[in-house]
């Protein structure tokens, strides 16, 4: 799945730590997500959209 | 309702993997205490088992040579009980990660066992090594083993798995 995570976290001067405290995950699950090796669930693609005040479909697609 | 049941830990930093892996930049000795401390504990008790059984407390009474068996697998479900908080604390992916290695590691373990067990009763080892002194065998299926064998399973299915999201 496609993502535009590293994308609006470096807009937001964010380092992957940053953006795993406020999501409560790890910073290798940031990474992961942004290289694309993994799919967040649904609960941790919405918390990202609205901590990015975005929808889910705006950050990721499956396209 | 989801984001609630999500953010039942957001405050608490997640546990990872690494906490428990020595040698790994995250590895903590308290948080590999906390999770594993009982574990020690069952392998004190499996050793003195080993040790104790066959020659000291043959003569004691059943009840208490049951008592220390119970001991030791009370030890061991203490251990998974906090194993199990242990991965509650994880985030998503490592919660994946770690439960996969779990997996692995008893698939493993039990494969290896059975098919050393079966190597042993079809007499290779002793074929190739000498036979052990006061009846003993070449077979690993005892608790100490066991243990022994799913904690190597672990740390392989570990780096295996981890790799995988590196």
């Amino acid at each position: 799945m496609k993502n535009k995570l590293r994308e609006l976290r470096t807009a937001k001067e964010w380092s992957q730590s940053d953006l795993a405290d406020k999501l409560g995950v790890s910073r290798q699950t940031i990474n992961a997500i942004e290289t694309e090796k993994y799919d967040p669930s649904l609960p941790l693609a919405f918390k990202v959209a609205r901590l990015f005040k975005q929808s889910v479909e705006d950050i990721f697609s499956d396209q | 309702m989801t984001s609630v049941l999500y953010s039942e830990n957001m405050n608490a930093k997640p546990n990872v993997a690494g906490e428990i892996f020595m040698g790994e930049q995250e590895y903590s000795w308290r948080k590999d205490w906390t999770v594993n401390g009982w574990l020690f504990v069952a392998t004190i008790i499996s050793a003195l088992c080993d040790v104790m059984f066959p020659h000291i407390t043959r003569q004691w009474p059943l009840g208490w040579r049951v008592g220390i068996v119970g001991a030791e697998f009370l030890a061991i479900a203490l251990w998974v009980r906090s194993l199990m908080t242990w991965i509650r604390g994880m985030d998503e992916l490592h919660r994946r990660i770690t439960t996969s290695a779990v997996l692995f590691a008893v698939s493993a373990t039990f494969f290896a066992a059975m098919l050393w067990h079966r190597l042993d009763s079809a007499g290779l080892f002793n074929a190739i090594f000498p036979k052990p002194k006061n009846g003993g065998s070449w077979d690993i299926c005892t608790v100490g083993h066991e243990f022994l064998l799913l904690t190597l399973f672990y740390f392989v299915g570990q780096t295996i798995f981890n790799r995988r999201y590196k």
